[in-house]
Parts: C-alpha cells; sequence; structure tokens
C-alpha cells in the first residue's frame, strides 16, 4: 500500500445506490488519498451531475441504480473520456456488449481490489 | 370354345411356367402389367427377365416350389417386386407391391408339370394403405399374410391394430410418418396435430403443411435422415410454429427424433418422427436461472452491505467489545428487515410493520406507533429498517431510552404534496446536545434519507430530547419513482 501514497490523488465518481455500500466505497477512497465525488445514489442527480461542469479522473459504477441499468450514463461518462471501472453483484456477465471491455469489480470488493483497479487504470 | 382365347382376355394378369421357370404363356393383362410384351417372354427364365436377389426373390422361388413339390395352390398375399422399366419407357427399376396366387396345372402324367400365375399389382392400394396405416409397415405385411391364412385371425388382428392406431393416436408424445422424398404425412397423431395448431396434416407434404419449417433447417434435416438413413435426434431444440389465428410465429422447445423407414428390401420408403414438446419445462428452467442469478445478486449485494457495516462499525468504535455488540445489532436488523420481505416474497413491506418490528424489543409502555398503512418497496424496506435501528440506538446510547422513564413517540403521516412525514420525538430523557462529530449512524441516516431517498433530514437537540423529522416522497418509498 506504500506505493499508492506516493500516486497523486484523483477525483473519483462514485454511484451506487445503497448507502452501506457507497459510505464503504467512499471510506476506501478516501484511505487511498483519493477525493470522492457524491456517492450519486439516484440516477437524476447523476443526470444533473453529467449536465453540468463536471470532471472526474475516474468512475466507479454500480451497473444497477434502483432497478434501471446504468448503461446509458456509463457511454455518455465513456464518450467525456472517463475512465470506467463497474462494481456488480452479477460479476462480468451483466455489462452490455458495447462497454463490455471495461474492468469489472465483483461485489463484495476489498480495499486491495478498489486499488488494483485504479492501478489498472492507471499505471505508476 | 376356344380356351386360348378366353386365357388371353382374362382381365386378371395371368401367367403359366414350367418346371425350369421358363414361361409358357402369358395373358394380354399380364403383358400389360409388367411392360413386357409375349415374344420378349416366352421360353425365357422368370429370374433371367425379373432378377431380385433379395428377399422378395426368394419369396417368389419358394412358392413355385412349393406349388411344383406338394401340388397344392400357394399365395403371396403382399410382396414387394421391382421390375425392370423397358428403356423406351425411362429404364430403370420401378416399385411395385404384388399379390400372386400360384396353381399346379397337371401333365398328362399326373405329375405338376406347370404352375400357374394370377398376379393383381397392388402397388396403388398399398399407397393408399400406408397412408391410413400404423406407423410400421412390417406389421402390416405380416398383417396382410395372416389374413389370407384366416379370416377370422385377420379380423382380430384388425380389432388390435385399430387399438393400437387409437393407443398412437392418443399417446401424449407426437408421433407422425412421413412417406416419400417429399415427406407426405401419412400418419400424425392427435398430438402432433395440436403442436401445430390443428391444422389439416395427412396428405401433405411437410413443405406444404409446415411451410414455416424450410427456413429453420428442418427440411434439410428430413432430406438428409430420407438420403442416409442416419438418425437424427435433438433436445430442446427452438422451434418456431405459426399460430394459425394470430398469424405471429411462437416459439417450442420440442424433443425429437427423427428415424428412416425401410422396406424388406432395406430401401427408406419414409420416415417416423417421434418427439414431445418441452415448452413448458424449458420455460421454467429459464424462470428457475433468472430468479437463481437474481438471488446471487442479492447475495452479494447483501454481503457487501454486511461488509460496510462491520468495517465502518470497527472504524467508528474503538473499544472491541462495544464494536461486536454494534455490528451484531446492526446485522439483526438488516436480517429482520430481509423476513418481513421475504413472507411478502420480496413485493413489499409495511411501514408500520417495518419500524415496530425494530422497536419490538422495548417497552412498549415507552414506544407509542401511529401512522397509516404505506406500501414500501423493498430497497426502501432495508433502507427504512437501518434508519429506525440508528435512531433506535442512538436514543438507548444517549437519548430517552437510556433513561428509566423516557419515551419515543413516532408517527407518520402522508401530506397532501405527495410526501410522507415521519417524525421522531423522544421526551422524558436527558437533554439532547448535538455531537461535535457525526458517528457512523448519523451519516448512515443522511445518506438514506437525502442520498437514497432524495428527501430532507431534520434532526433537532432541545433540553426535551432528541428528535426528527424525516420527509421523502411516497412515490420513492414504494419504488415508483427511481428517487430525486
Amino acid at each position: 500500500m506504500n506505493a499508492d501514497m506516493t500516486r497523486k490523488s484523483m477525483s473519483v465518481l462514485v454511484v451506487e445506490d445503497e448507502s452501506l455500500i457507497a459510505m464503504n466505497l467512499e471510506m476506501i477512497l478516501e484511505d487511498l488519498g483519493h477525493s470522492v465525488i457524491g456517492p450519486v445514489m439516484t440516477l437524476r442527480n447523476l443526470e444533473k451531475l453529467l449536465d453540468g461542469d463536471f470532471h472526474a479522473d475516474a468512475a466507479i459504477l454500480d451497473v444497477n441504480i434502483a432497478g434501471e441499468p446504468i448503461f446509458p450514463y456509463a457511454r455518455r461518462l465513456a464518450d467525456l473520456g472517463v475512465p470506467l471501472i463497474f462494481a456488480s453483484g452479477y460479476g462480468a456477465s451483466g455489462i452490455r456488449d458495447d462497454l463490455a471491455h471495461y474492468p469489472v469489480v465483483p461485489k463484495p470488493y476489498t480495499e486491495l481490489d478498489i486499488a488494483r483497479m485504479l492501478d489498472r487504470i492507471f499505471p505508476a | 370354345m376356344d380356351f386360348g382365347e378366353l386365357f388371353d382376355a382374362l382381365p386378371s394378369p395371368h401367367m403359366v411356367l414350367d418346371r425350369e421357370l421358363c414361361y409358357v404363356a402369358v395373358n394380354r393383362a399380364y403383358e400389360q402389367v409388367v411392360m413386357r410384351s409375349r415374344d420378349e417372354m416366352i421360353g425365357r427364365h422368370l429370374f433371367d427377365l425379373f432378377p431380385n436377389d433379395g428377399e422378395s426373390g426368394r419369396r417368389l422361388r419358394a412358392s413355385l416350389d412349393r406349388v411344383f413339390a406338394t401340388g397344392e395352390t400357394d399365395t403371396l398375399a403382399y410382396i414387394p417386386y421391382d421390375i425392370p422399366r423397358p428403356p423406351e419407357l425411362g429404364g430403370g427399376m420401378e416399385q411395385r407391391y404384388w399379390t400372386a396366387v400360384h396353381t399346379p396345372v397337371s401333365g398328362s402324367g399326373g405329375s405338376e408339370r406347370y404352375v400357374m400365375q394370377n398376379t393383381v399389382d397392388v402397388t396403388d392400394i398399398v399407397r393408399l394403405r400406408q397412408a391410413a396405416s400404423l406407423p410400421f409397415r412390417r406389421g402390416e405385411t405380416q398383417l396382410l399374410e395372416r389374413a389370407r391364412e384366416a379370416e377370422e385371425q385377420h379380423r382380430a388382428l384388425l380389432t388390435e391394430s385399430a387399438e393400437f392406431r387409437r393407443l398412437f393416436q392418443m399417446a401424449p408424445g407426437f408421433f407422425a410418418v412421413l412417406s416419400g422424398p417429399d415427406h407426405v404425412f401419412t400418419f400424425a397423431n392427435d398430438a402432433c396435430t395440436r403442436l401445430v395448431g390443428g391444422r389439416q396434416l395427412i396428405g401433405k407434404s411437410v413443405r406444404e403443411a409446415f411451410p414455416e419449417a424450410e427456413d429453420q433447417g428442418i427440411l434439410d434435416l428430413l432430406d438428409q435422415v430420407y438420403q442416409t438413413g442416419a438418425r437424427y435426434q435433438t433436445e430442446e431444440r427452438s422451434v418456431m410454429i405459426r399460430d394459425l389465428d394470430s398469424g405471429e410465429l411462437q416459439e417450442t422447445f420440442l424433443d425429437f427424433s427423427y428415424d428412416a423407414i425401410r422396406d424388406g428390401d432395406g430401401n427408406i420408403t419414409g420416415i417416423f418422427v417421434q418427439g414431445s414438446d418441452r415448452s413448458e419445462d424449458v420455460r421454467r428452467q429459464h424462470r428457475q436461472r433468472l430468479l437463481l442469478a437474481e438471488l446471487n445478486h442479492r447475495v452479494k449485494n447483501t454481503l457487501a452491505s454486511v461488509q460496510s457495516i462491520v468495517s465502518q462499525t470497527l472504524r467508528s468504535t474503538p473499544d472491541p467489545a462495544a464494536a461486536k455488540r454494534d455490528i451484531g445489532a446492526r446485522l439483526a436488523a438488516l436480517s429482520k428487515a430481509h423476513d418481513l420481505l421475504s413472507a411478502q416474497e420480496w413485493t413489499s413491506a409495511d411501514l408500520g410493520e417495518i419500524i415496530g418490528q425494530e422497536v419490538a424489543v422495548f417497552d412498549p409502555e415507552r414506544i407509542s406507533l401511529d401512522g397509516p398503512r404505506c406500501t414500501l418497496s423493498p430497497r426502501s424496506s432495508i433502507s427504512l429498517a437501518m434508519l429506525v435501528h440508528e435512531l433506535s440506538t442512538n436514543a438507548v446510547k444517549y437519548g430517552a431510552l437510556s433513561s428509566e422513564t423516557g419515551t419515543v413517540a413516532i408517527d407518520w403521516r402522508e401530506q397532501p404534496d405527495g410526501t410522507l412525514k415521519l417524525s421522531w420525538r423522544e421526551s422524558g430523557g436527558p437533554p439532547a446536545v448535538q455531537p461535535e462529530r457525526k458517528g457512523f449512524g448519523t451519516r448512515l441516516i443522511e445518506s438514506i434519507v437525502s442520498g437514497e431517498f432524495g428527501g430532507s433530514y431534520e434532526p433537532s437537540f432541545s433540553d426535551q430530547g432528541f428528535s426528527c423529522i424525516v420527509t421523502v416522497e411516497t412515490a420513492v418509498l414504494r419504488g415508483a419513482d427511481s428517487g430525486t
């Protein structure tokens, strides 16, 4: 983990509709020295955020927000050039084909899982 | 009277062979039916003109031998016997079916010198009978042969065959017999007819009766079986069948097999189709797979919630004993909410029940609940259960329930603007003081109310004790809306 301390701090968008899980991810990211945008817990708030002046170095997205798939918003984020990580209880099988090349971190995940994912996106 | 002329004029085909099986006489009807002139036949050997190395050839020779040996009439009730087609009619062999009666003709010395054959070409009748027969040709052959021997037995067998036919007709699996290279339906039982929506099958080719089969490779499969004789078998194959009322193609899942039907000489004459409609089973399995995937997803999410409870409680509660107690209590709250949802098959829960269950451990004299029925989605149920759990935990630790006499009044009302207003009022305990640092419980409450529900959370700390008002859109709680 010491290597991570020297990494630059990123701003990471978190989209997760369950408070307990969102709070845990927020804590993990802060422990890793990153700042959190959100957690955004509804698609309506996500839409508002995307419509505004928005910047993130990466986004960690739950695939299902209150029963709605995240994919249309994931595509918008991808179009903005934001690297995506999907977090899913369905595993990799639940990701739409055109987004299937983005990494998936299966739930439940640990701090190490998240750190490794971010390392894959931004190698040291 | 000229018996020669009479013989020649007989409408039924007749011919006479000597002991060497060479033609001695033929009549006009015989010439016609075998497509040969008498000049070609007289003096020639029967098997030179009509060779047959198969079972039919052996049967014909055996019958003729019997007549010469016993001096008694011998009958071949049914014999497939292909004959050469003259070159001017296209050449090759022609498939024929015959009935033949062989009668001895005594010569002057008393021994049997000749045998007279009266033969009838029954090819057309056989084809007709096939169209209305059992799916087994061999059974029918035997049936015809025995019929010659005993009329009574024949009738018994006919009854038996009718019985078999009825069994096939009513069997739960589907059966059909297809005849010839165009796969003409000569038999189809009720299940088969039902499968294709009651359409008329008998006498029609598969292409005519079931045109949607062509694009699905079914005709290719049938052709292949007809050409190679190799069995085709499949399980749960998706077959689209057009619904005749709506005109729509509907997906069915079928187990079925195609087996070649062969005649006595081993030639393929048709295909026996049998199978069963597995659509219901396949759909049930599909639903089960979806349910399992959903269950797996839910379990993974719940494990993620548990993980969060554990790590965050450990972080915010330095004393291991207190952390252990708090973790246990939070998991119990999560578990109880799951129980309520399970009782409703994970469709919904009632707000009053969710709150009542969470405060059930306290003295009922000190807790009051008041509010109408209010339906919650599964997600909202779990979130509100956690919220009420955190409020009660705080009340026990610092608020009204930490004293001997304090009380909590909980009530909720639906407002005209479509929101639900939930109020939690503590009294009789120590004065409430706003904590300097927000604990895990308070952060969880705020995240649930503002983050998940898009509502408002207004706590107030006074000398009377702690109270708060939670305001949330009822549509969001019911899950009709994905939140603000």
